[in-house]
């Protein structure tokens, strides 16, 4: 078996959320990190929620370790009572090592993927999870560029051909891959109206700055609007950047 | 991150046949484990910590006692607050350490069961709950009089003395709001105490320099022993209640990140803060206007003080501190009790519906009620100074305890007791705190002492109908 990516999957396991339809089969290459969540207020103890509700959502979690695994995937999971989820969400990408975090939402089967590359940092780590997700399978990989104004085609071509040259590396056949390059458009709004086509988008993290704060993150933003499944790709950890 | 093994088996089981909750596999920064990969996540940093520990005791010492203490103790009443800062911070040091050892949910209740046997277990775990409403009660009976006070501002005569209802009021809407409200209350609770501190210093810094001269005219030295020694010591027992926050940081250690650097921290550093606020108010309030005319004042005898520096604006903006710190620390020790209650449940102390969450909202709805009800029955009566002080009798027990389970566990040693943080001056600090804590009660009221050994004894009766059978010590 190749290097499967690891990939969390956070489900609010008390809260009816449960795994799309679809998702089991878009991850059956994957090592799922499968984590349920479950936010409680402030009022209440985690262990007090854990006493009463760790029953039923690992009963669940059973189940839906159950289905990722008949789909295919390698699956460890984890049950986390919390005040913050954003905060677990975070700590268990770092623990677990996780190449992207899946925003679950519903899909069809996945013919065609949507890669929103963002530029030549990270292109590494996302070659690595598209190559690991869909390279056993048919889906075609469009990779996806939004240049902006100082860009010129010259530059985009670059980055892209190595985005391709490291998908190639990594057994995608070229036929299989396609780019596509807009301009003149707000990145944010052209990865979303683009996505409308596929099935599912490969997007990176972006760093947190004002706009995110107020306007959420971008994957998020992405996430909310586009419907499907979205992989959030996590930058390197600083750890591995020091080291590098 | 540092992972260390929690390693107490609670065994037994009480009248209803429920037996306690099993332990936790391991401790780490971010979390605590349990079987099958279960963690519960670590959310609160040193900032929530301090804002906890603060949140809950600046309300009761500035807001409601520098009236009734210079009315007891004179231009000395600075003196009981600086003891009862000192016992507090005796008692906050053995605290970090235990609680760096355990942190768990339910603070005291917790080490004492662990350290020294269910019953001593039991006595401290009842009481903290009920001293947590009587400390909720007074600070809603505070609450009420600055409410009045708002209404004497505003020149609205009433014909009755609105105190007790404006507190039966708020207890009941702060009960309602626990149980119903899922807003982000921690963070209101940092911006409160933020906005505490800010109103205060600036208040106290004017207040300084005009007593000590700067402003002209400077004021009148009065007698520092004015009304004899002894009710220096009488006045920091009563006065003890806003010393009471730092060990609601120690009932949700369960919830502190990175607990071995934070909780110390936040428990050493509230205690510190609050008593240099306490100190310099009683010393600006007193040098403002002498004791005797200070006492004659009352609860809100610090709007008044703020009327003479500051005219009326002064006047307002410590109104509105005043209805603020009061609120929040009456929310913290509803919030408080209701972990309190959990802690019990989940040893079998109390029955396992008591910490029942709301499938609707999420929260402990019956551990929470089970702390408002008897609230308002306790703002009923009115009584400030008598509630104060049961308040304070009930948490010096569990501080001398706490002490005396320090030394017990130091001398043992048991494997599974390793601090990150080690209490400096053992054992004169725990032994000090723990004679300090039992010393100060000598010096309450027979009335507040009756009340506080009655719940005592009932709280051990209830132990032994309810749970004889319950162990909870840890292999010592």
């Amino acid at each position: 078996m190749t290097d499967r990516p690891s990939i969390l999957v956070p489900i609010r396991v008390l809260e009816g959320e449960s795994v799309p339809e679809g998702v089991p089969e878009l991850l059956a290459h994957a090592h799922v990190v499968l984590l349920g969540y479950h936010v409680i207020p402030e009022q209440t103890a985690p262990g007090q929620a854990q006493m009463q509700f760790e029953d039923r959502a690992g009963e669940r979690l059973d189940e839906y370790e159950t289905i990722f695994e008949a789909a295919g995937a390698t699956v460890e999971r984890r049950l986390v009572f919390t005040h913050d989820g954003q905060k677990t969400i975070d700590r268990m990408t770092t623990e677990h090592d996780c190449r992207a975090v899946l925003v679950p939402n519903a899909t069809g089967p996945v013919e065609d993927v949507l890669v929103a590359v963002r530029g030549a940092v990270g292109v590494d780590r996302l070659a690595r999870v598209v190559a690991g997700l869909f390279g056993e399978t048919d889906a075609s990989v469009t990779l996806y560029h939004v240049a902006g104004p100082d860009e010129t085609d010259e530059d985009v071509g670059t980055l892209l051909e190595g985005m391709v040259n490291r998908l190639e590396e990594q057994g995608i056949d070229a036929s299989r891959i396609e780019t596509r390059i807009d301009r003149d458009q707000e990145a944010l709004d052209a990865i979303i109206e683009t996505a409308d086509t596929f099935d599912t988008v490969v997007m990176g993290e972006t760093d947190p700055s004002l706009s995110t704060f107020v306007f959420g993150m971008p994957a998020d933003q992405v996430a909310d609007r586009f419907l499907g499944p979205v992989f959030v790709v996590q930058r390197e950890s600083t750890l591995n950047e020091e080291e590098g | 991150m540092t992972e260390r093994p929690v390693d107490v088996e609670p065994g037994g089981q009480n009248v209803a046949g429920e037996t306690p909750v099993e332990e936790p596999e391991a401790v780490t920064d971010d979390t605590t484990v349990h079987d099958d990969d279960v963690e519960l996540e670590r959310t609160i940093g040193l900032v929530g910590g301090l804002a906890i520990g603060i949140g809950t005791m600046i309300g009761a010492g500035i807001f409601v006692f520098p009236g009734l203490a210079a009315d007891n103790a004179g231009l000395a009443a600075t003196l009981s607050f600086a003891i009862g800062g000192l016992i507090a911070l005796l008692v906050a040091l053995p605290t970090s350490e235990l609680a760096t050892a355990m942190p768990r949910s339910g603070g005291g209740y917790y080490f004492i069961s662990r350290g020294m046997g269910t019953a001593y277990g039991a006595i401290v775990g009842l009481g903290l709950w009920l001293g947590l409403m009587f400390a909720s009660a007074f600070y809603l009976v505070g609450l009420g009089h600055y409410a009045s006070a708002v209404f004497a501002e505003l020149g609205v005569a009433l014909p009755f003395s609105p105190v007790i209802g404006i507190g039966l009021l708020f207890g009941a809407a702060l009960t309602a709001l626990s149980i119903g409200g899922t807003e982000n209350t921690a963070k209101i609770q940092n911006v409160v105490v933020g906005v505490l501190l800010v109103v205060l210093t600036g208040f106290l810094s004017y207040g300084v320099l005009d007593a000590v001269g700067v402003f002209g005219g400077g004021s009148v030295p009065e007698q520092f022993f004015s009304r004899g020694y002894f009710p220096v010591l009488t006045t920091a027992a009563l006065v003890f209640t806003s010393y009471l926050g730092f060990a609601q940081v120690a009932t949700v250690a369960g919830e502190i990140k990175q607990p071995g650097r934070n909780l110390p921290l936040a428990m050493v550093g509230s205690v510190l803060i609050v008593t240099v606020f306490y100190v310099v108010t009683i010393f600006v309030a007193t040098s403002a206007f002498g004791a005797d005319r200070l006492g004659q004042f009352g609860e809100t005898a610090m709007v008044e003080v703020a009327r003479d520096f500051l005219g009326l604006p002064g006047a307002v903006a410590i109104l509105g501190a005043g209805l603020l710190a009061t609120f929040s620390s009456a929310n913290a020790s509803i919030l408080s009790a209701s972990r309190a209650v959990y802690a019990l449940s989940r040893d079998a102390l109390l029955p396992r519906k008591a910490s029942e969450v709301n499938l609707r909202y999420g929260t402990p709805h019956v551990a929470l009620l089970a702390a408002g009800g008897p609230i308002l029955v306790l703002v009923a009566t009115g009584q400030v100074e008598l509630l104060a002080e049961v308040a304070s009798f009930l948490h010096l027990i569990m501080y001398g305890l706490m002490c005396v389970a320090l030394i017990v566990l130091r001398r043992r040693n048991p494997e599974w007791y390793s601090p990150s943080y080690r209490v400096p001056g053992y054992p004169v600090v725990p032994a000090v705190g723990a004679l300090a804590s039992f010393g100060l009660i000598a010096f309450m009221q027979p009335a507040s002492i009756g009340i506080g050994i009655l719940v005592m004894l009932v709280s051990y009766l209830w132990y032994r109908y309810y749970a004889g059978d319950v162990t909870l010590k840890g292999d010592i």
